[in-house]
């Protein structure tokens, strides 16, 4: 945070020989295959796979909900060992408390640190106007629509100002037009706040769109199948017009969709076999 | 004025003069009151036909009466403080000792899923099951009565509390976690406001069984309160004082109701919407 372009340099994120078991009362079941990653301060990351295929578990690793089967994660050189506020964590949806205002959902994070009502108040009016909540302040989570409300949860994590931001699919379950509104929005918050960011999708279009360098993952047990760099246009900016109307952009996104495609095809196979199988 | 009540809220009809906001409200007390009429005007129509005994039936006036009667020589306060006294001092031990169970168990998934059929067969003994074994314990004693309206209000209490816990999504938890929330946080900021809807239903139901349970234990244990007092009046035959007192009972459970219990449940779900979609 002291000094952005010296972060960016650094190794923010390290995480080495991860790989994961779930138990069931069937056995372990392998959630991810052998993953190493490395995440740089203020680069944001991308990861795209299969549904399935173990992208969740890895930030739920990363957030520090689930203890990997293998491997190390560090942030900063520190081991993770739990949750902890330099890692904030974006959920899809369902979790910005229902019986918060709006107000007090953003200022929740600031709340918890003790921060002086003064300065929690100002971070807070400040990040309403960034996401566009103003005139909402005093809202109940009901009040507001699916986009708003997610809205809210990126602005309580951008709130707790976090080194690293975890992103779980967080607009997968807003309609088509507020989600493009809402990546150009974090586009934007992105660049003016030079966070870490780890970003999960399976949309290949919000994986390019957002990233400095997009990640593939395999179908489970997932592994990073290929690592794409996405050269950020000079304004620093990102929009759909000009995403859309970009040769390269366009290029890079085929890039992408094909290797998805190719494990997404090879999954679905590999399920109407044993389907066939079953039925047999 | 009357412009400013034309312009009406949105989704209220527009333009309803405020003589009709009166009359509407009027319209709701009569509804309210509606079925008790209807029944006031059923008994007095049979005691008037039937010309009983004063030791059989006797007229609403006469209960009427009697009421007034207890009231004036501050009879009636005596028994219903003694009523409310242990209903209130066993809601609360029920709350205090009940809300915690109920989290622990649901916190805990083998503890709700083994506990959940014990709870259920606790239900099912009722606490005028227990008064013979109670009394033995305790004798005839308001510690008896008290020791039957707590374990009746506490199990619905409990069971509440465990599945309201179980409701709560668990990102809010996560969520809350990463912001760099505590224990004690997590159960200010998320447990406790996350299972209040279901609590307070279990309080609400309790409170239902509680009362039932009360006035049942009061009339074997005939050392005060509501149950106490229509208990003894069928002794001496006195008609008008049971149906006078289960009258007191019957609007004394529909005033906590009320005054108490849906106040809380509005206040919350009311204003926080639906909580779990």
């Amino acid at each position: 945070m002291t000094s952005a372009s010296a972060d960016k340099l650094s190794d923010k994120i390290v995480v080495s020989g991860f790989r994961h078991f779930f138990e069931t009362e069937d056995g372990p079941v392998q959630a991810t295959g052998h993953i190493d990653l490395v995440i740089r301060g203020g680069e944001f990351v991308t990861l795209v796979g299969p549904s399935g295929c173990g992208k969740t578990t890895l930030l739920k690793a990363l957030a520090g909900f689930i203890r990997p089967t293998e491997g190390t994660l560090t942030c900063d050189g520190k081991p993770i060992r739990g949750p902890g506020r330099e890692r904030g964590v974006v959920f899809q949806e369902l979790a910005i408390l229902p019986w918060r205002t709006v107000r007090r959902n953003i200022g929740h994070g600031l709340e918890i640190a003790r921060v002086p009502r003064a300065e929690r108040e100002e971070k807070v009016a400040r990040l309403i106007g960034l996401m566009g909540l103003a005139g909402f302040e005093d809202r109940y989570p009901h009040e507001l629509s699916g986009g708003m409300r997610q809205r809210v949860a990126v602005a309580r994590t951008w709130a707790a100002d976090p080194d690293v931001i975890l992103m779980d699919e967080p607009f997968a379950a807003v309609d088509a037009m507020t989600r493009l509104t809402l990546q150009e929005e974090l586009g934007r918050l992105c660049a003016a706040t030079q966070k870490t960011v780890f970003f999960i999708t399976h949309s290949v279009d919000e994986a390019v769109f957002l990233g400095d360098r997009v990640l593939v993952m395999t179908r489970r047990p997932g592994t990073i199948k290929a690592v794409i760099d996405v050269p950020r246009r000079a304004a620093g900016g990102r929009d759909w017009e000009s995403f859309t109307t970009d040769p390269e952009m366009q290029s890079i996104a085929e890039r992408v969709l094909k290797l998805v495609r190719a494990e997404r095809g090879a999954s679905q196979a590999e399920e109407s076999r044993a389907a066939l199988e079953a039925t047999a | 004025m009357s412009l400013a009540s034309a312009s009406g809220a949105p989704g209220r009809p527009v333009g309803l003069p405020s003589g009709w906001a009166v009359a509407a409200r009027q319209l709701r007390a009569v509804k309210i009151l509606f079925p008790f009429l209807v029944l006031i005007a059923i008994w007095w129509a049979i005691d008037a036909a039937g010309n009983f005994s004063d030791r059989v039936l006797v007229s609403p006036k006469r209960v009427f009466d009697t009421v007034i009667m207890l009231i004036s020589h501050g009879v009636l306060a005596e028994y219903v403080s003694t009523s409310l006294k242990i209903i209130g001092i066993a809601s609360f031990i029920s709350i205090v000792v009940g809300v915690p169970i109920g989290f622990a168990v649901g916190a805990n998934r083998y503890a709700a899923r083994s506990l959940e059929g014990f709870l259920r067969f606790l239900q099912g003994v009722s606490g005028i099951a227990w008064l013979p074994l109670v009394i033995i314990w305790f004798g005839f004693t308001h510690t008896t009565t008290l020791a039957i309206v707590i374990y009746t209000l506490i199990v619905p209490i409990i069971f509440n509390t465990m599945v309201g816990a179980r409701a709560i999504p668990e990102q809010y938890e996560l969520a809350l976690r990463s912001l760099g929330a505590g224990r004690l946080r997590l159960i200010t900021d998320v447990y406790l406001p996350g299972a209040l809807p279901s609590i307070v239903v279990g309080l609400r139901l309790g409170m239902g069984y509680g009362w039932r349970a009360l006035i049942a234990a009061e009339m074997l244990v005939r050392q005060g309160g509501l149950g106490d007092l229509i208990f003894g009046a069928r002794t001496s035959g006195q008609i008008d004082r049971i149906i006078g007192g289960m009258i007191v009972i019957g609007a004394l459970y529909l005033l906590i109701d009320r005054l108490l219990v849906q106040p809380i449940e509005n206040l919350t779900i009311a204003r926080w919407g639906v909580l779990r979609k």
